[in-house]
């Protein structure tokens, strides 16, 4: 397989395809040879490209900028942070939210894409999974560390201790511990599960010993056996099953932080549904942020081909919608519910202090996306790159106006605030950056970032049975108009 | 750094060189080389962030010579010493005195160690409650930057010394009949120093006596002079229901007895007890008095003589009160204009001052020439006012002004060769055109005792270091006369001594320690045999019966009236007050006083009851002036006054008269100690001893840089959003009506509440034996802070700094919420004048807290007695429950704020309080160790808990009274009672959280009826339901 074999643009790009029939998955002069070595090469390089030494020095110049600023609050106190009264949940909890919806793309491709039978998620799954494990590790540092006594945020897990004592079963931070914890758990199983057929891949091509016994003990043995496979499908499914309540749990149980509440602004019955719908939007926009630039580089651009963004790119737009929606429904409830309270609330995010914040969110959430409506914008791999940017900055000033100015202007005016933050609390933001990137990294340097096995199964050659299954949505083994033996 | 060997030393001498034995200069000045400059003045210069480290650093020296304690607990309790139990604290009567005044106390103990002052309920200024300044003075005691040894300051070298030095160069200093000797003293009511003072005097003929105090009543003093021939002192009564007239006077906070006005004042403000006074005020910076008005107009100081005399002049000629022939002079038509509200203000006042007679009061603030004293005088005596009088108990005293002019005179003619202070600190609180400070440094030798190394002790000689009020023997006056003891709680801890004993020192007297002297005195005043009784009880009261000086019916005096009234015609010619000339009022601090207590954290973080400013004073202007001269909140301004221009920023406040600004004193200081250094802007540089308090003719500048005052709530100047929110808001958190209202329906208070029915999510918790509650009435809230102090010394709150505040950390469990109230529709920019309400704001202890639920480890949790209880130990510090507290009345420690404290610091300490660490929840917990105190009390005698016998800190020293709390349990007890009350609301009910707390409302008598300013959310709905009820 060389690039030479990619003769013409025309023949990678299928998005203009007539969408009454189903266009192919992966395009070029692809067979399961070539994708293998598309992707395995990647890993197999003896050394990295220097554009990945770049970014992996950068990353992980960031990530020891994190550890620094962890260790001086650990030694110093929570005040490093712009915390105050009334504003006790600043960046840690918004990175919090942030990191969380953002491991929503993964699961949401893997499991619930999975199930309905998008094939074409087959491409971008791996990735995307990966992204979510990093963001839910990112994620989970900040509750650990925003408590005051860092050295007790253990007393969060039911576990037995001196006191004799459970944890309190009421607070919705007990149930984000089960929610996030069961989430990561979940998400990493399925992950390294569904990369097992592909780990035996490169142990079987692996050529020093090293890199066998590292591949073989990852791929736990697996042997490509007809019971493998069968087994595999099967737990992958049942996987994906008991992944796919859990991509609506998680969000909805971390908006019951605020939901739960009494504080106006928080205490909405909408904010399940809005957290989903947003973290979905963030983690679709996250995984463009990062796949166009890696495709790219990595010249997999007929693997994850420019159909894969335009469908992702679709979903944003969707889930760019409902947030927006919910953005005006919580005004009309503010308004329509009578309560001053809640009222002001809302006139304070859009017109008060914070109104800076609220329409740098909404102008990122729902303005941004809706150029996506024209074809020719949102086939264009650089508009769609800025774009998905500018909604992860959206959805962080989203989380950023929830938490901080629903707090800073609450019940009584005596206690009102300003939430400034401090050095520490951006320099810990952006170090999270710094560990998300680092570990995304090193994935796309020992693992492989397209699950191959799963490329396989939907490309032509794969023989799929075709009878049958025309037009829906499981069969994309055709290209229109030219005929498969 | 080991002290010099003194050198009168009793036994052999030993010397090490033939130099040495003979003291030969060459000596001299090798011993000076030897010990350069004091290592206290190598440590790097600390700013106030550091203060805490600071402290920690001279933990050191704390720790190993200057911790001293009682002597009787050095030896170990081997053998436990009668009456004495360890852990069981004790409480010992003593006082404190303050601008020649003595307030009784009653300071608890534990294990020798004084931790907390309340008031002595037999004091007649205390009855009970303390001020905030007088509750913080226990802080100053344990103060580690306090002077802790003596320094001869010579050719701009520093010597450390010791008593017996500083009592060998007396002996020179002193010598002979006094000429060249010069005593400068704080005002004092000892009747020991009187004595001591009469045998200095007596030691020294030609030694020259001098009191000083920058602020004092002096005004009033010689304002009664005028009128009745000699000096007397003035007793206002507010407990009588009926008028009271307040020109710039504040009795609710800066008068000597103002804490037994207090409660008066609340005594008479008891609707269902048919008790509804009415206050008037007019004023030219808002008091705490002008607060609590029911008609307040805000004039500028130099307007309240012409608005008295217009008084004056209605009285006389519209309601037929005939002053006395010799005061005719004031009835005459001013030909004033006065402005449509001073008119109507003035209206008002005459005619209930003419139908209220027998009961009304005109009362003038200290600041206030003699003159308008004068008038106030005879205007009270016509009316036959509540005012009583007493003689003046030091007639011959001149003014303080006078006494340090002729000082500085003395001074200026070189004729002082010797100059005693003995407290005070002149050289940063003289009038700035006498030059003190220059003048000190011409005298040869200048003995300065003080408590700290200051400003006055860094431009003497010798610095003595003092004893504080708590580690001394003294004794003095009540406001009344009441004899006052004060007994030490703890031995010196830095080896000082009070004036008392420094002054008999240099008397010469035989008996020099403050406990001879002051018994000795009290003993000749009683011929009893058992004189010791007399003594114990003496101690064991605080006070000494029968000694109140009688009250006297003072006539007016003729000849001196007419200078009385040229006076005040002087004072009507003043041009009104105008944005290019200005009036700059200079007031006393209701924090750090006169600057005294700048090295006070406590006081130093109280925010100021109005403006809620901490760790600074600021330039209050009137937002119409401020608009006029284009001066934003918060920006830096020059005042220029006279030759003398300072720098200090504006706080934009309602209320305050147009053409009038105020500054604090007390502040800027430069040798206060590591907490009070540089806080603020020294106001004493523009005060002269032509206008020590009003100057007129002052300019203001804005620079255009904005200065961050670490204010504990918003400023008045938000955006319109908020302040619009804040307006509609402030009717149903703090509910006003007029008493009239009140009256003819007493559901006023409850007409706008509607909210859906509260039902619980949980099942209801029952109580058997106790539930606690609380009741605080707004209508007796005067916004003192003394409850936010008392709270601080008792749970051992931290001092957390103005960077903390200026981030909103402050850590005070109980705060006042201010609102200002104005007129519906205003727009932020159009608004002057406004009315100011408070809110004492703490936990409330909702039966369905928001807290509890949200707490994920379970570290908030009710009682079985009905407490919100924090359990410390158990918190890791999500603060989740901090922003779901509606109140926002949780406290959080960001940092370890008591890591750096220093050993005497950490002595203050309650021990039946947890020390919070750093990342944990605090709050009110109503005072929880109090409760378990009096009910282990209660178990040990198998009786239940009687109501009353708890008493929260903030409520014990209110000195209003305005804090109940009690058992919600008992129907009869005072709190449920309260709780049933008509005015009773609870704040935020419809949240369903059920507060423990309810407030009672406020009222307002005004003469017209008014006062239901702002009532509440404009819903159409309420308004309908409350005309139902109507």
């Amino acid at each position: 397989m060389s690039e030479a074999a990619i003769d013409s643009v025309s023949y990678l790009d299928n998005t203009g395809d007539d969408p009454a029939v189903r266009a192919r998955l992966v395009v070029g002069d692809n067979d399961f040879h070539s994708v293998t070595e598309k992707v395995c090469g990647i890993v197999e390089q003896p050394r990295p490209p220097k554009m990945w030494w770049v970014a992996f020095a950068a990353a992980s110049s960031l990530t020891l900028v994190l550890f620094a600023c962890i260790g001086y609050l650990v030694t110093t106190g929570v005040g490093v942070w712009g915390l105050q009264v009334p504003v006790g949940w600043g960046y840690a909890i918004v990175n919090f939210v942030f990191w969380v919806g953002i491991g929503h793309a993964g699961t949401l491709i893997s499991a619930i894409l999975f199930l309905l039978r998008q094939r074409w998620r087959t491409s971008i799954n791996r990735f995307a999974e990966a992204m979510t494990i990093f963001a839910v590790v990112c994620a989970g540092i900040f509750p650990g560390i925003h408590v005051g006594r860092i050295w007790f945020a253990y007393w969060l897990f039911p576990i037995p201790n001196q006191m004799s004592m459970w944890p309190n079963f009421r607070s919705p931070l007990l149930w984000d511990v089960f929610a996030v914890g069961t989430y990561a758990t979940v998400s990493l199983l399925f992950w390294y599960m569904g990369m097992i057929p592909d780990l035996a891949s490169i142990r079987d091509r692996a050529k020093t010993k090293l890199r066998f016994y590292i591949y073989g003990v990852l791929s736990l043995g697996w042997r490509s056996s007809n019971r493998h496979w069968h087994r595999f499908e099967f737990a992958y499914l049942l996987l994906a099953a008991l992944a796919t309540p859990l991509v609506l749990s998680v969000h909805s149980v971390v908006s019951f932080d605020f939901a739960v509440s009494i504080m106006p602004g928080w205490h909405t019955t909408i904010f399940p549904p809005y957290f989903v719908a947003g973290a979905i939007f963030s983690g679709f926009a996250m995984v463009v942020t990062l796949i166009i630039p890696t495709r790219k580089y990595f010249g997999l651009e007929e693997i994850i081909t420019a159909r894969h963004l335009e469908n992702m790119s679709k979903i944003m737009l969707a889930t760019g919608m409902m947030v927006g929606l919910a953005y005006s429904t919580e005004f009309f409830i503010a308004w329509y519910s009578g309560n001053t309270y809640e009222a002001f609330t809302f006139l304070n995010r859009a017109f008060g202090p914070y109104a800076w914040a609220y329409w740098t969110m909404v102008t990122c959430n729902v303005l941004v996306p809706q150029i996506f409506w024209a074809r020719k914008l949102r086939n264009n791999t650089v508009v769609l790159w800025v774009a998905s940017i500018l909604i992860n900055v959206g959805m962080w000033f989203e989380r950023f106006v929830i938490v901080v100015s629903s707090l800073s202007r609450d019940y009584l005016p005596t206690s009102w605030g300003y939430y400034r933050p401090t050095a520490i609390d951006v320099l810990t933001f952006l170090g999270s950056f710094g560990l998300f990137f680092t570990l995304f990294l090193l994935f796309v340097r020992f693992l492989p970032m397209i699950g191959m096995a799963e490329v396989k199964g939907v490309m032509p050659q794969a023989h799929l049975d075709r009878p049958g299954h025309r037009g829906h949505g499981d069969y994309h083994g055709d290209i229109a108009g030219v005929e498969v033996v | 750094m080991p002290p010099m060997k003194s050198e009168d030393t009793t036994g052999p001498v030993y010397w090490r060189s033939l130099e040495e034995l003979q003291r030969t200069p060459e000596f001299r000045e090798a011993v000076k080389r030897e010990f350069p400059n004091d290592a206290w003045d190598q440590l790097p210069p600390a700013t106030r962030r550091q203060f805490l480290k600071v402290m920690g650093a001279s933990l050191a020296m704390a720790g190993l010579t200057a911790c001293r304690w009682p002597k009787e607990e050095i030896v170990p309790f081997a053998h436990r010493p009668e009456g004495r139990t360890p852990g069981v604290p004790e409480r010992f009567a003593t006082s404190m005195e303050m601008d020649g005044v003595a307030l009784g106390m009653v300071v608890t103990s534990y294990d020798g160690r004084p931790i907390k002052a309340e008031g002595n309920e037999l004091h007649p200024d205390s009855l009970g409650a303390l001020s905030a300044i007088a509750q913080a003075d226990v802080l100053q005691l344990y103060d580690p930057d306090r002077s802790r040894r003596l320094l001869l300051r010579e050719g701009g070298q520093q010597y450390v010394k010791q008593w017996s030095d500083f009592e060998a160069s007396a002996v020179e200093d002193f010598g002979g009949d006094g000429t060249g000797l010069a005593v400068l003293t704080e005002r004092s009511s000892s009747p020991t120093r009187s004595l001591v003072r009469d045998r200095f005097l007596d030691t020294y003929p030609k030694a020259s006596w001098h009191e000083y105090e920058p602020i004092s009543r002096d005004n009033e003093r010689e304002g009664t002079r005028l009128v009745f021939g000699r000096p007397l002192r003035v007793h206002p009564k507010l407990d009588a229901v009926g008028v009271v007239a307040c020109f710039d006077a504040d009795p609710l906070f800066d008068h000597p007895s103002s804490l037994r006005l207090a409660r008066e004042f609340a005594g008479a403000r008891h609707p269902e007890s048919g008790a509804g006074a009415r206050l008037y005020v007019a004023e030219s910076s808002f008091s705490l008095t002008g607060v609590r008005a029911d008609h307040r107009v805000a004039i500028a100081s130099s307007r309240v003589p012409v608005v008295l005399a217009r008084v004056a002049h209605l009285l006389v000629a519209e309601h037929h009160i005939e002053l006395p022939a010799a005061a005719a002079g004031y009835a005459g038509e001013a030909g004033q204009t006065l402005s449509g509200e001073e008119t109507r203000f003035a209206e008002h006042l005459a005619s209930d001052l003419a139908n209220f007679q027998g009961g009304g009061a005109i009362l003038v603030g200290h600041q206030q020439q003699p003159a308008v004293h004068a008038l106030a005088a005879v205007l009270n005596q016509v009316l036959g006012s509540t005012v009583e009088y007493t003689a003046d108990p030091d007639p011959d005293r001149p003014t303080h002004l006078q006494a340090i002019n002729d000082l500085v005179a003395a001074m200026r003619a070189g004729s002082v060769q010797t100059l005693l202070i003995l407290g005070g600190n002149p050289v940063y609180n003289a009038p700035a055109d006498l030059r003190f400070g220059e003048l000190l440094g011409e005298v040869p030798v200048s003995i300065h005792l003080s408590l700290y190394d200051d400003e006055t002790s860094q431009r003497c000689t010798w610095h003595l270091p003092r004893a504080h009020g708590l580690e001394s023997w003294g004794d003095g006056r009540a406001w009344d006369g009441t004899w006052t003891t004060r007994q030490p709680l703890i031995a010196p801890l830095y080896d000082g001594r009070s004036a008392l004993e420094v002054l008999a020192l240099a008397a010469g007297m035989e008996h020099t320690t403050g406990y001879e002297l002051v018994r000795d005195n009290l003993g000749g005043r009683f011929r009893v045999l058992d004189f010791d009784t007399v003594w114990r009880r003496a101690l064991h009261n605080g006070v000494v019966g029968g000694f109140a000086w009688e009250t006297v019916s003072p006539r007016l005096s003729p000849g001196r009236l007419a200078v009385a009234v040229d006076g005040l015609r002087a004072l009507l010619d003043a041009a009104p007050p105008t944005s290019e000339r200005l009036e700059l009022v200079l007031t006393a601090d209701s924090r750090v006083w006169d600057g005294r207590f700048a090295n006070n954290g406590w006081l130093q973080e109280v925010p100021d009851a109005l403006t809620k400013v901490t760790w600074d004073n600021a330039l209050l202007i009137s937002p119409g002036t401020a608009r006029d001269l284009g001066i934003d909140d918060g920006e830096m301004v020059v005042i220029e006054a006279g030759e003398a221009s300072i720098e200090a920023p504006a706080f934009v406040l309602p209320g305050q008269a147009r053409g009038s600004v105020s500054l604090a004193l007390g502040y800027g200081r430069t040798a206060a100690g590591q907490v009070g250094n540089d806080v603020g802007v020294n106001a004493y540089t523009l005060r002269t001893t032509a206008a020590p308090h009003v100057i007129s003719g002052a300019k203001l500048r804005g620079t255009g840089r904005k200065y961050a005052l670490a204010t504990t709530q918003d400023h008045f100047a938000i955006d319109t959003l908020g302040f619009e929110e804040r307006n509609l808001r402030v009717g149903t958190l703090v509910r006003e009506a007029s008493l009239d209202a009140y009256l003819a329906n007493p559901e006023v208070f409850h007409e706008h509440e509607h909210h859906p029915p509260l039902i619980s999510l949980w099942k209801d918790q029952a109580y058997e034996g106790e539930q606690w509650g609380m009741a605080i009435d707004l209508n007796t809230c005067i916004g003192c802070n003394a409850c936010v102090v008392a709270c601080q010394a008792e749970n051992n709150i931290p001092v957390v700094g103005r960077e903390q505040v200026l981030n909103q950390r402050e850590m005070q469990w109980i705060r006042i919420d201010r609102y200002f109230k104005t007129e519906p529709g205003l727009r932020s920019d159009e608004i002057d004048d406004a009315e100011v309400v408070f809110q004492p704001m703490t936990c409330v202890q909702c039966e369905n807290a928001p807290c509890e639920q949200v707490c994920p480890v379970a570290a908030t949790q009710h009682t079985t007695d009905g407490l919100n209880a924090m359990v410390y130990n158990r918190c890791v510090g999500t603060r989740y429950c901090s922003n779901n507290c509606p109140f926002k009345v949780r406290r959080f420690n960001f940092f370890n704020y008591h890591k750096d404290l220093a050993d005497t610091t950490m002595m203050q300490f309650n021990p039946e309080v947890t020390v919070r660490a750093r990342g944990v929840m605090e709050k009110c917990t109503f005072c929880t160790q109090r409760i378990e105190a009096v009910r282990i009390g209660a178990r040990n005698d198998n009786r239940p808990i009687a109501d009353g016998e708890i008493v929260p800190a903030c409520a014990q020293t209110c000195p209003t009274q305005a804090i109940t709390f009690g058992n919600l349990n008992d129907p009869e007890s005072k709190v449920s009672k309260l709780h049933e009350e008509k005015r009773s609301y609870a704040t935020l009910a419809e949240l369903n959280i059920r507060p423990r707390t309810q407030y009672l409302g406020r009222l307002k008598n005004r003469a017209d009826g008014g006062g239901d300013v702002g009532h509440g959310a404009p819903h159409g709905e309420a308004d309908g339901r409350g005309k139902e009820t109507a």
